[in-house]
């Protein structure tokens, strides 16, 4: 495993830029639990400075420094991604394994369920909640939402592999020796469609950080909660752009962006390091 | 032979039921099929493609899914003094049997491995749950089984992709093997190796099956593969068993016509003859033949076989027909 994890990071570049960046990311994340100032105060320091060496990433107009208020910010923002990859993953593999062993009627019924989550529009829906819940939409409600929204793609994706697999000979031996549904599933099927649940998982991890980034910028979300978003959402009700604290904007901006390259990074050779038949590939390559 | 048969089959039908688009199809791929097969002894069935060889055997080892239905006929098998119907035996009776007593080497064995688990996973996987015990002590237990079947300890640790097609076969054998089964079905385990590892793959399936003293149910188009490894030999036609003796007196004495052609087509060393193929082709078992399935195709086709079917009668002992041609030359 850590062999592996080094041979890929002498050989491919791409997933060495990917840990690069979202080693950069994680590290600024990190830093929020020593931040001097609790999130939420404003006026801690002089408002409005721009980068300087006492603030390196500047001071905004509520009077917080920007890199400590960021830090607090893209913590939250990972912690909501993946929470929503995790949970939504769990569901995307629980039916489209099930869906795609059992075939037949529950088949079908899962199936229709899932079609009907891939056609719903999800921006519309996540706004309705907001203005139904107003005060009491929560971090934890929007990303138990988006989960239940996002896994609709992929269950169909692991739906077809699980078809496949249905159909040969380790499964029938599986059966024959007496192994129930459920230890098939979790001991010969689950193994072989992991590393598609990997690089999606990536995927939906940039999806579901866009999706809030979108919803916080246009306030749809807890304002109270500091991410990435809702940093944006703050500088625009200053008007930053205006006033021309460009740092307020500019630096989230960077920081969510260079977290979406290099979870992209890591989605694309991901691959290489779950499967051992792609793995050997690269070893004879 | 005083001990009962391990496994009795009594007028077997089992027919594929679909309906598609409101119009109800039956294939009769097995229909009407007795054998018997004695403890210790290998019985090797044998038959064109698609005439019910694999489904026959299928329903013998009880894994019928769906459209395969059995509509009549008993299958029993006896295991020590225990005696077992498939038909009413509960799914718990199934799994308590399976791999311990019956095990099973499915067609394109050379896929039963999951191509992302290590081969050590696939044993405990299939095998560990009927062994039980301390791991370790299964572990050694595999690896010294392994060992009969000259492979070394280390294919545990590989992924089938790693390992050769014979030895990924010898480790299919050596799965359906490993917890000592009285009865071992075999369905074309050889069929994608090369003559010089089939024939090494066969000296160690025969091997095993006198170590263990089990009995085998080899079945395999391919009439050397029986001639090498079958004590006796059941060959079926279009869904019925039509001939069935030892695998020598079929060879040197074919009664029914479709054997006779079977061995005749058999190249033989020093015959310098033109085979003959047999005119027409294997019926379509939805819409089969009336009486007989083979008479369109028989050259001794009398009246009677458009409308009867002939029953299985034994000519000698041990020897089994079903044609009307070889009861009235008697």
């Amino acid at each position: 495993m850590w062999r592996v994890l080094r041979d890929l990071l002498r050989t491919n570049r791409a997933f060495a830029a990917g840990v690069v960046l979202l080693g950069i990311v994680i590290t600024v994340a990190l830093l929020s639990f020593v931040s001097p100032y609790p999130p939420n105060d404003a006026y801690v320091v002089p408002p409005d400075v721009p980068p300087c060496w006492a603030y390196p990433l500047g001071t905004n107009s509520r009077g917080q420094d920007v890199f400590w208020q960021l830090s607090v910010a893209i913590r939250n923002t990972l912690l909501f991604g993946v929470t929503v990859a995790f949970i939504s993953r769990c569901l995307s593999l629980v039916i489209g394994l099930i869906a795609g062993y059992t075939g037949g009627a529950i088949d079908r019924l899962l199936m229709s369920i899932n079609d009907t989550f891939i056609v719903i529009p999800l921006f519309p829906i996540l706004v309705m909640l907001y203005f139904v819940l107003r005060d009491h939409m929560s971090w934890l409600l929007l990303a138990l939402a988006m989960a239940g929204l996002g896994w609709a793609y992929d269950a169909r994706l692991i739906r077809s592999v699980a078809m496949s697999l249905r159909t040969r000979e380790f499964t029938e031996t599986a059966i024959f020796s007496g192994m129930t549904t459920r230890q098939v599933l979790v001991q010969e099927h689950l193994p072989y469609v992991l590393p598609i649940v990997f690089s999606t998982t990536m995927n939906n991890i940039n999806w579901s950080i866009g999706l809030e980034v979108t919803l916080s910028v246009l306030g749809f979300t807890d304002i109270n909660t500091p991410t990435i978003g809702v940093m944006l959402y703050w500088a625009n009700q200053h008007t930053a752009m205006v006033a021309g604290i460009w740092w307020w904007i500019a630096f989230p901006v960077v920081l969510v962006v260079t977290t979406f390259i290099g979870l992209f990074l890591l989605a694309v050779s991901m691959n290489e390091f779950i499967d051992p038949r792609s793995r050997l590939d690269r070893v004879q390559g | 032979m005083t001990a009962a048969p391990i496994l009795t089959v009594d007028d077997l039908r089992a027919y594929y039921a679909t309906s598609m688009f409101g119009v109800a199809r039956e294939v009769r791929a097995v229909d009407g099929v007795s054998l018997r097969i004695e403890r210790n002894e290998i019985y090797g069935l044998a038959g064109e493609s698609s005439c019910g060889k694999s489904t026959l055997i299928r329903t013998i080892a009880g894994a019928i899914r769906p459209p395969l239905r059995v509509r009549s006929g008993d299958i029993a098998f006896s295991f020590g003094d225990r005696r077992l119907v498939m038909q009413t035996a509960t799914q718990a009776e199934l799994s308590a049997i399976r791999w311990k007593h019956l095990s099973y080497v499915m067609q394109g064995s050379m896929s039963v491995l999951n191509p992302v688990r290590r081969v050590r996973h696939s044993f405990v996987d299939f095998a560990y749950r009927h062994i039980g015990g301390p791991m370790p002590e299964f572990l050694d237990g595999v690896r010294s089984h392994l060992h009969r079947l000259d492979l070394a300890p280390e294919v545990l640790e590989a992924y089938p992709h790693e390992l050769s097609g014979g030895m990924r076969q010898r480790i299919a054998i050596a799965l359906a093997t490993i917890c000592r089964p009285d009865f071992i079905i075999a369905d074309e385990p050889t069929t994608a190796l090369d003559v010089v590892v089939q024939k090494s793959v066969l000296v160690m399936i025969r091997a095993i099956q006198q170590e263990l003293g089990s009995s085998l149910l080899f079945v395999t188009h391919d009439m050397s593969v029986h001639a090498n490894l079958s004590d006796r030999l059941g060959i079926m036609y279009a869904g019925r068993l039509v001939e069935e003796a030892a695998t020598a007196e079929i060879f040197s004495r074919p009664l029914h016509p479709y054997t006779a052609h079977l061995v005749r087509s058999l190249p033989r060393i020093g015959d310098a003859s033109t085979k003959r193929g047999l005119e027409g082709a294997p019926p379509n078992l939805a819409v089969p033949p009336p009486g007989c399935r083979f008479h369109p195709r028989c050259p001794m086709a009398m009246a009677v076989c458009g409308q009867q079917a002939p029953p299985m009668e034994a000519v000698a002992p041990g020897h089994r027909v079903a044609c009307f041609a070889v009861g009235a030359a008697r």
